[in-house]
């Protein structure tokens, strides 16, 4: 079996589940829209602020839908013992996890590039000239986030208390992530400093790739109990 | 331990926390004998079957499927197995038709929209192949699990409860299926309440009591 096969079967597995579902895309949607809208609520009327803000609000927002997401696309899985029969074909657990991995990440991705003209609306913040690098942080922190979180959705998906658990869980490690994005997307949006974006991009890459070869390699402890 | 082994526990363990569920298992069951076992709710059959299936590892011994150990084969057990889970393992939003296709992928076996129309007529699904499976009724999901089986074309399937769920038709298909796997020298093992029924299925019949394996009937060979 091609491995890359398998992933693809696993990620179109999951986004056909979401398509016809549209379970996370509702509450992800709502959550995103709802946290902007309060966070500039709450910051007030004072532009400089509010444009300070936007990329901070933004990361909170996709962090948070992040971890729904992530939660629910195990909840599938699990019902009648779907999960455990894919884990019986011959696929690679790390297969497995890539497969939602990408699912996952695309998701989010999408939801990012959704969310980033409303934060500019909102925030009354100015499209940057550099724009190309701020859709690349956009995919690298979402990248980094969805790693993380489906990593960890995968190791709580058991427990009962898993929506509790997997946010405990996970935030601690994808900080780095999250200070990362911010501080990559802030220097593009606030000050149009490229080569301080950069730095924090190169950064992000770093964890990306650190934690990739990690989840990769050990998600099959996760999975096998 | 014979070459033709399709499964073979040597003093296998597993527990649950603190409690020990199946206490040092030791069986050898041939290439192509049906198998049945028996066992009071919580005896640990199902353990044993994901053992088997490489969903669990043991905390002891070894579990080998044609010669390959379930904790360091996985992979190669994986290729050989096929499992038919209580509920019938199905995604509530493809349908089964996407199931096969899914299945096939997985497995790198043929994706084949002929064969998968006729197998899912077979168990009786022709109507609702292309219905999402949260419209089906349990018995149709147990029957989707059935096609699934029979498409994965493996050596030795692992059955939990296989007649639950089915009406008495489906129960037949199942019966029918389980001899014909016997004509291509498929091994079985079944999880089972249904004592009469896989009994006469069955070469052999085991009991699993207090994590220990015993014949049901000592002139029986697995």
């Amino acid at each position: 079996m091609n491995d890359l096969l398998a992933v693809l079967w696993v990620a179109r597995k999951d986004l056909l589940h979401e398509t016809r579902s549209k379970a996370t895309t509702v509450a992800t949607l709502f959550f995103s829209a709802v946290t902007l809208v309060v966070l500039a609520f709450a910051i007030g009327q004072d532009e400089s602020l509010l444009r300070g803000a936007a990329t901070g609000a933004l990361w909170v927002a996709l962090a948070f839908a992040g971890v729904i997401s992530a939660a629910q696309s195990y909840q599938a899985d699990l019902e009648d013992g779907a999960f455990d029969h894919l884990l019986t074909t011959p696929v690679p657990r790390a297969a497995v996890y890539v497969g939602k991995l990408l699912a996952n990440w695309l998701f989010m991705l999408l939801l990012g590039l959704l969310m980033l003209p409303v934060t500019f609306v909102l925030y009354g913040a100015a499209w940057p000239t550099a724009w190309p690098w701020l859709l690349a942080t956009l995919a690298l922190g979402t990248l980094g986030f969805a790693l993380i979180a489906v990593f960890y959705a995968g190791l709580t998906a058991n427990l009962r208390a898993r929506e509790s658990l997997l946010p405990v869980l996970m935030f601690p490690i994808v900080v780095p992530i999250l200070l990362a994005s911010v501080r990559a997307s802030g220097a593009l949006v606030g000050s149009d400093d490229l080569a301080l974006a950069q730095g924090w991009l190169r950064l992000l890459v770093g964890f990306d790739l650190v934690y990739a070869v990690l989840c990769t390699a050990i998600y099959h402890f996760v999975v096998e109990e | 331990m014979p070459d033709d082994a399709a499964i073979a526990l040597h003093g296998l363990v597993r527990g649950y926390g603190r409690r020990a569920v199946l206490k040092g298992l030791d069986l050898e069951v041939s290439q192509g004998k049906v198998v049945a076992l028996f066992g009071a709710n919580g005896a640990g059959k199902t353990t044993l079957l994901r053992l088997l299936a490489t969903r669990l590892r043991p905390s002891g011994g070894r579990a080998l499927v044609f010669g390959h150990d379930v904790v360091t084969s996985g992979h190669e057990v994986r290729r050989r197995i096929a499992t038919l889970a209580v509920f019938g393992g199905a995604y509530a939003t493809l349908t089964a038709r996407e199931h096969l296709r899914l299945d096939a992928a997985l497995r790198d076996t043929p994706n084949d929209d002929e064969a998968f129309t006729a197998l899912l007529g077979r168990v009786g699904l022709a109507d609702a192949a292309d219905a999402l499976v949260r419209t089906y009724s349990s018995g149709m999901r147990k029957r989707l699990g059935l096609a699934r089986l029979l498409a994965a074309d493996a050596d030795l399937w692992l059955l939990d409860e296989p007649h639950a769920a089915l009406d008495h038709d489906g129960q037949d298909l199942l019966d029918a299926l389980v001899a014909e796997a016997r004509g291509r020298a498929t091994t079985v093992l079944m999880a089972t309440h249904e004592r009469d029924r896989s009994r006469r299925l069955a070469d052999a019949s085991l009991v699993l009591d207090d994590g220990r394996l015993r014949l049901l009937d000592p002139g029986e060979s697995p």
